[in-house]
């Protein structure tokens, strides 16, 4: 395996996990708003 | 190389930093209208973003992030795969069952007591037993993951790290459950993912980047530079599906988030916290990788000193600082959450479901019972993590003793020959054939040997068949069982018992298979599954408010 294709493989997981945490960031985001906006607590 | 400490006052200030925010969050939560059923459950109805990133931090724990890490200095370019791909396969595998048992017991709060209502208080006892060891076990390896970093990026001791990690945990958890548990998951799984985010690239760069794979490529022998090792495979992963499967279905802190997610939910939940999962713990675990080709060795040879090693080695304070967030948040959000399922445990399969007068149970009492068990488990996994007991090597153990009861388990939520009888009877001779075979008091030679590969493929078919079941229903997933077995057998036939751990998990599963479906064709009494639903209702009359 070339020096590059390691490159891609290592780094490749933090962007993976840079997507979900934006996922998980927004939904809860948008949940807080709604709950907010109801008058009621999120959990 | 010289390491990077933070120093005792910088520790201190970012560990009550830390569980000050937590505890602050936890101060949201309504009390005035706190319950036993809200306590344990959160009242069945959290959304996706706070279910799913609870269910990321919670399968995230720090021994997985050290494991994986471990297992990628061990088996090279392959070895976090081998770890972090099947234990995040398993979330999703494990989805199916999920919807299963909450159709069965939308207002159950624990797995062991949807089994008090399929069988009975023996199988109930059995699975509710194996829950409290594998969460004390789970607590106490949290503590240490906490204290050995602890010591080693500050002046303080290990014990000391155990002893306020263990009070930090216990401090924002104690009053309001698994509310509390999964209400700062949501901080814990951003500090983690956002640390790993940035320190896994950080760490790359400043160890060399891209010429540090050219460099240390003679570092590794040809199997560590395989990317279909069959060492890794045989020693790290094919052990790991057998355990992980395992823990899904017997871990009560699955279980519980599985109760609390809204029911529309439980499928974008699995998803998400499959793949957060899968590259969070991959990704820290390259840094095993990394550490390969940089030659570094860990510090008395210790392999849990390997990534807090590697950081103290490249990074600055800053990064450090973000470091130690990520391993403290992943470590607190699995404590918080094992101390969450041990006390509804407590809560309901031991004074709820059985001390109890049926319908009596006082739901005041069961709070103060449920946080009684949160201090007094605090306690046994600070004392069990003070004397250092190989953890890992226990909850291997656990997983393997839990791979007895996965396939009762799922046959008691769709077949309903299955009695209390057959359920009881194969955990007991599984664990009966898989103690000997474990510890090595059978030598598998000759008969033995042949005797026992001939049962582990079995139990390969039964694992493969029991993931596709899941999806496809009974015969597909027997088809494919079937399938597997018969692909596996001359390869495993002569060969499967020269691993003995794989081959004691591997015989759990296909001795718990054998005895439950033999006694189950015995039985002609069919279990109606509606009785589930009305023997797990609410303890609270009261609907929760709050």
């Amino acid at each position: 395996m070339s020096a590059e294709f390691m490159s891609v493989y290592l780094l490749i997981w933090p962007v993976i996990v840079a997507g979900v945490l934006a996922v998980l960031v927004r939904a809860f985001f948008k949940e807080m708003m709604a709950a907010r906006r109801e008058g009621r607590p999120i959990i | 190389m010289q390491l990077q400490q933070l120093g005792t006052p910088l520790t201190i200030f970012l560990l009550i930093m830390f569980f000050g925010a937590t505890f602050v969050v936890t101060l949201s939560i309504g009390k005035k209208n706190e319950n036993a059923d809200a306590y344990m459950t959160a009242g069945n109805n959290v959304g996706f973003g706070v279910s799913a990133a609870s269910m990321t931090a919670t399968w995230i724990w720090a021994s997985s992030l050290y494991a994986s890490a471990t297992s990628g200095y061990t088996y090279g370019v392959s070895g976090p795969i081998h770890y972090g791909l099947w234990g995040a396969l398993m979330i999703l595998f494990i989805y199916p069952f999920g919807r299963r048992i909450r159709k069965l017991a939308p207002n159950a709060h624990t797995l062991a007591e949807i089994l008090h209502a399929r069988h009975g208080r023996a199988s109930q006892l059995i699975l509710a037993g194996s829950n409290v060891m594998g969460s004390l076990l789970s607590l106490a390896s949290n503590f240490i993951a906490g204290g050995a970093l602890i010591s080693i990026v500050s002046p303080l001791s290990f014990s000391s790290g155990v002893l306020i990690t263990a009070a930090g945990v216990l401090l924002y958890t104690l009053w309001s459950g698994l509310r509390a548990s999964i209400l700062t998951d949501f901080i814990q799984v951003c500090a983690m993912l956002g640390a790993v985010v940035i320190i896994v690239p950080a760490v790359f760069l400043a160890s060399g980047g891209i010429g540090v794979f050219e460099t240390g490529r003679s570092n590794l022998s040809p199997e560590q530079l395989d990317f279909f090792s069959s060492d890794a495979f045989f020693n790290q992963g094919a052990p790991y599906i057998a355990a992980v499967l395992a823990y899904a279905i017997g871990n009560q802190t699955i279980a519980q988030r599985l109760f609390a997610v809204r029911e529309d939910k439980i499928k974008m939940t699995f998803l998400t916290a499959t793949v957060g999962y899968g590259a969070t713990v991959i990704g820290v675990g390259m840094l095993g990788v990394l550490a390969l080709y940089l030659g570094v060795e860990p510090i008395n040879g210790d392999m849990n000193n390997l990534v807090p090693q590697l950081a103290a080695s490249y990074l600055g304070v800053g990064f450090m600082c973000l470091f130690f967030i990520m391993i403290i948040g992943s470590m607190a959000s699995t404590a918080d959450s094992d101390l969450s399922a041990l006390s509804s445990i407590m809560m309901t399969d031991v004074y709820g479901r059985n001390i109890a007068k049926p319908g009596c149970a006082n739901p005041k009492h069961m709070l103060f019972i449920g946080r009684v068990t949160m201090i007094v488990a605090t306690g046994i996994a600070v004392y069990i993590a003070s004397n250092r007991l190989n953890i890992l090597e226990l909850l291997v153990l656990v997983g393997a003793i839990w791979g007895a009861l996965v396939f009762p388990v799922i046959a008691s939520f769709y077949w309903p020959r299955v009695s209390n009888l057959a359920f009881t009877s194969s955990v007991l001779v599984a664990l009966a054939v898989f103690f000997p075979v474990r510890f090595g008091f059978v030598e598998l030679t000759g008969v033995s040997a042949y005797v026992a590969d001939v049962l582990a493929v079995f139990g390969v078919g039964i694992i493969a068949g029991l993931m596709v079941f899941g999806f496809l229903g009974a015969r597909i997933g027997i088809a494919v069982g079937v399938v597997i077995a018969a692909i596996s057998m001359p390869y495993g036939i002569g060969f499967l018992h020269t691993y003995p751990v794989l081959t004691a998990s591997l015989l759990a599963y296909a001795v718990s298979a054998l005895v439950c479906t033999a006694v189950s064709l015995a039985n002609k009494v069919e279990f109606d599954f509606k009785q589930i639903r009305q023997a797990t209702g609410n303890f609270d009359e009261e609907p929760v408010l709050s």
